[in-house]
């Protein structure tokens, strides 16, 4: 097993500006990128999109209630229920790791998103040290916990 | 135009419902909302689509295991894909089983009337 390489992190930060600038006309703006320790920080709602083929491990995009709500309000949504919002961030997660496929292989299988909600159903990283890039979203905060392994 | 949504978030079958209800595609009739490939099989039998917009991952049956089944049942539908899956090999597998067009997802309400608008212009 081996990490990520940059270009490979780079991905999936293009992956989520793009996802947030199509959907809702602004961009997030990064804040930072850096190695998590376990416990990785999480906001209330979060979407996991397990990977495996040529890479092993979880991609997590992690929202509080408020920015879900404000992205779903941004498409005429009304049904802002809770598992609405569920539905929501699993759909964004699934959009980031689905779009990685695209330069990292169609070798790599990714799962439909299974969502939570705050510590519910936490599994333990794949890496000691998972890759964590931190983002602002209008007033809200966000992240995207890369959370893989290329397999050897 | 008789238009099935096959996706399995809420969220973006709603959004679809709601981006060809309103422009210019003219009037849209909504004949089913599917969350996977067996109800959209099932909407299918019940109410014949012109129009399927069809997501690729999916649980239980994906969009690519659905295309060809869809289309044993219904041969004129035109089916638009919808997907995260945005490498080259999964739009041509897509098109190759019979797609008509795919719109890669993320997407704004732009790109799906014309992307559907293209689709119902080339369509027999």
């Amino acid at each position: 097993m081996s990490g990520l390489s940059e270009s490979d992190l780079r991905l999936f930060v293009d992956s989520v500006t793009r996802y947030f600038a199509v959907t809702s006309r602004t961009p997030p703006l990064i804040s930072a990128a850096y190695l998590g320790t376990d416990p990785v920080p999480r906001h209330e709602f979060n979407g996991i999109v397990s990977f495996s083929g040529r890479f092993s491990g979880q991609v997590i995009v992690s929202l509080p209630a408020m920015a879900v709500r404000e992205l779903l309000l941004i498409q005429h949504e009304t049904d802002l229920s809770e598992s609405n919002l569920l539905d929501a961030v699993g759909e964004i997660a699934n959009t980031v790791a689905g779009n990685a496929r695209q330069t990292l292989g169609s070798g790599l299988e990714i799962s439909v998103p299974v969502t939570s909600r705050g510590c519910k159903g936490r599994q333990p990283p794949v890496r000691r040290h998972p890759y964590v890039i931190s983002f602002r979203w209008n007033t809200h905060a966000g992240l995207v916990c890369v959370d893989l392994d290329r397999v050897a | 135009m008789k238009l099935l949504v096959v996706d399995d978030s809420n969220v973006v079958r709603s959004r679809i419902a709601r981006i060809v209800q309103r422009g210019a595609l003219g009037p849209v009739t909504i004949v089913g909302m599917a969350r996977n490939g067996q109800e959209a099989l099932r909407a299918a039998m019940q109410a014949p689509p012109d129009v399927v917009t069809m997501d690729l991952t999916m649980p239980g049956m994906d969009g690519l295991a659905c295309i060809p089944e869809l289309l044993a049942i219904r041969p004129h539908a035109n089916i638009l894909v919808i997907s995260a899956l945005t490498d080259k090999s999964t739009a041509i597998k897509a098109l190759r089983l019979g797609a008509r067009g795919f719109l890669p997802k993320p997407f704004d309400d732009d790109a799906l009337q014309l992307a559907l608008l293209s689709l119902l212009k080339g369509r027999p």
